[in-house]
């Protein structure tokens, strides 16, 4: 299998603060990998760190064989990766659809000064970008309430059209931060549903999630971080047994409790 | 086409022909004087709504891009002898530079303090034009200023400029609507309520926030163009901070996003104040607190309010129909 992202390196300091010391990850085409770690550990900085958010400190970031570290965010958007946020980030104040739509604003070609004129063309234009909104509508379940606003929907509903919106500008990768947060079990439920659906459309995911059901069901890979620094790695079942990780997320004492089956 | 935009393109024929008979009712220049005011006001909120109504950044600056505008074309006719057409073709490319400068600082600067440096940029170009004695006349301000003709048709009384104004301004009202409700207003709008996520969404947001702030700034330098040349005569204690303001009160009570909102706006601030008269010393204080009592009971402008009331009214009388209807029935 080849790789799609690949961090080499990866060290993140704010002033004092090694958020991201000097992580390796390799991840494969089409899979979900994961990645946890307690509270603080630097999983939204590394997704920061990849989507250009934050400047590397050290290291590099290759997606899709070219290096990416460096590029400002909208230009790693548009080389192929998509991505939601821990703490939501939408457009409350206009409909579900046209948060979708927003998605595609660079799918749509036509310049502002020919949009005004040619009637035609920004029609058309309008009207693909429309449908393609209300195809990922369908996918992720929302097609009822694309003409709500995004504001008057339920937290789940929320969260799970940013997948949408990631959706519209055709990735390949889509980061997801943790999207369980916050979500009732049938929302949870329905998320998973997404996630596993899309993903055998041929979406890859890059998933941080600290519910260990959603983890350790969908994840083929999993990253194990702990105080920035990468501690393990492996499929589920390898991290589940794994000693540090029972330890950075435990504590010292269950280690020796041998292993600890199910839920870490 | 969507029956909401049908009823939309509605209103605005039916705005389009009752503005366009107005001078055939109205013969009294006062009127008309304040109905020109009216039109070139409108053209400043339609570009002020890119920016502090649709992007959501609070831009009290707008009387210097006016005044920029103004003064451009009034020079350029005065100095180089030359159509006041060049003047506005000059205001055009005055405030494409101006939307430039301006958008950059707004990349880095949020919140109040871009508020600040817009209204500093305006006082700025104030007491520039004021110390530029030689060329500007100083705060005895510009006279004579040449009014627009073509063909040989001079456009000097407010009757004539009436209608000149008004294909202008429908103009700019058809550009921004174009704008506003396509992909381009899209961005803005989700600009002021998740930049971030804006940008993951592979957008440009420094290329599209000046983009923004240029449209704003031509829609402003036009109309300052158009007002030199309407009044005849420019000073620059004219462009003041207090007309930025009014110019944001016009967007705020039209509704924010809104581009009927902004012609409404226009002339309901415009023609409020005149209105308000004959109150003599308390017109202002009155003016004020109407404008106050707006922001706090229509939030989302008094268009709004209006649209609101006239579907709960239909609502009830529906409702109150359908249970007629029911006791008939029964
Ligand atoms: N912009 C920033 N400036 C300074 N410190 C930061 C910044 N962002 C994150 N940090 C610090 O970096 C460390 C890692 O934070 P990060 O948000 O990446 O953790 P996380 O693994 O996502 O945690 P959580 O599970 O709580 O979301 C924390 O100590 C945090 O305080
Ligand atoms: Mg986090």
């Amino acid at each position: 299998m080849s790789s799609i992202l690949k961090a080499s390196n990866v060290t993140k300091k704010f002033k004092g603060l090694v958020a991201v010391d000097d992580l390796d990850f390799d991840m494969k085409d089409n899979t979900i990998h994961s990645l946890i770690g307690p509270n603080g550990a630097g999983k939204t900085t590394t997704v920061n760190l990849i989507t250009g958010v934050h400047d590397l400190t050290s290291g590099s970031v290759e997606f899709d064989g070219k290096i990416i570290s460096g590029l400002p965010t909208y230009k790693i958007a548009r080389s192929g990766i998509g991505r939601t946020f821990q703490n939501i980030k939408i457009f409350s104040s206009m409909t579900v659809l046209e948060n979708i739509m927003v998605g595609g604003h660079e799918q749509a070609k036509l310049g502002l000064v020919r949009g005004v004129f040619d009637f035609k063309a920004s029609k058309a234009e309008e009207k693909k970008l429309r449908e393609k909104a209300e195809e990922i509508l369908n996918k992720i379940g929302m097609y009822e309430l694309k003409d709500k606003l995004m504001k008057n929907l339920p937290y789940g509903r929320q969260k799970i059209s940013e997948i949408g919106r990631a959706m519209m500008n055709d990735p390949i990768l889509i980061l997801l931060d943790e999207p369980a947060a916050g979500l009732n079990p049938s929302e949870r439920a329905e998320l998973i549903q997404v996630i596993t659906k899309t993903h055998r459309e041929g979406f890859s995911y890059f998933l941080i999630e600290h519910n260990m059901d959603v983890v350790m069901n969908i994840s083929d890979y999993i990253t194990v971080l702990n105080f920035g620094r990468k501690i393990a790695e492996g499929t589920p079942k390898e991290v589940q047994n794994n000693e540090e990780v029972i330890k950075a997320y435990l504590g010292n004492k269950y280690v020796t409790k041998k292993k600890v089956s199910g839920e870490v | 086409m969507t029956k909401k935009m049908k009823i939309r393109i509605a209103e605005i024929i039916i705005l389009l022909i009752a503005l366009l008979v107005v001078p055939l009712f109205v013969k009294n220049n006062y009127y008309l004087l304040v109905f020109n005011r009216i039109l070139i006001n409108a053209i400043v909120v339609l570009g002020l709504n890119f920016i502090t109504g649709l992007t959501g950044q609070m831009n009290l600056g707008m009387a210097g891009i006016f005044a920029l505008g103004a003064y451009a074309s009034a020079l350029i006719t005065r100095y180089a002898n030359i159509s006041p057409w060049v003047g506005l073709l000059l205001a055009i490319a005055v405030g494409w530079v101006i939307g430039q400068c301006l958008g950059y600082p707004s990349l880095r600067v949020k919140g109040v303090y871009l508020s600040l440096t817009t209204i500093g940029f305006a006082e700025v170009i104030r007491l520039m034009f004021s110390n530029l004695t030689d060329i500007t006349g100083g705060t005895q301000g510009m006279r004579n200023i040449e009014p627009y003709s073509l063909f040989g048709f001079k456009f000097d009384t407010q009757g004539k400029m009436y209608y000149l104004f008004f294909v202008i301004t429908a103009f700019g009202f058809f550009i921004a609507w174009r704008i506003v409700y396509s992909k381009w207003g899209r961005v803005f709008k989700s600009l002021r309520d998740n930049a971030e996520a804006v940008e993951m969404s592979g957008v440009d947001i420094a290329d599209v926030k000046i983009k923004a702030f240029t449209i704003c700034a031509i829609y402003g330098a036009v109309a300052g163009a158009l007002y030199a040349h309407f009044m005849g005569y420019i000073n620059p204690s004219t462009f003041t901070i207090d007309m930025s303001t009014n110019f944001v009160i016009m967007l705020l009570i039209g509704g924010l996003g809104s581009v009927i909102g902004n012609i409404f706006g226009a002339i309901i601030v415009t023609i409020l104040p005149e209105m308000l008269r004959f109150l003599d010393d308390y017109y202002l204080i009155t003016f004020s607190i109407i404008v106050l009592l707006g922001a706090i009971f229509f939030p989302n402008g008094w268009v709004d309010a209006v649209v609101r009331l006239g579907k709960k009214t239909i609502n009830i009388i529906s409702d109150k129909r359908a249970e007629n209807g029911k006791a008939v029935s029964r």
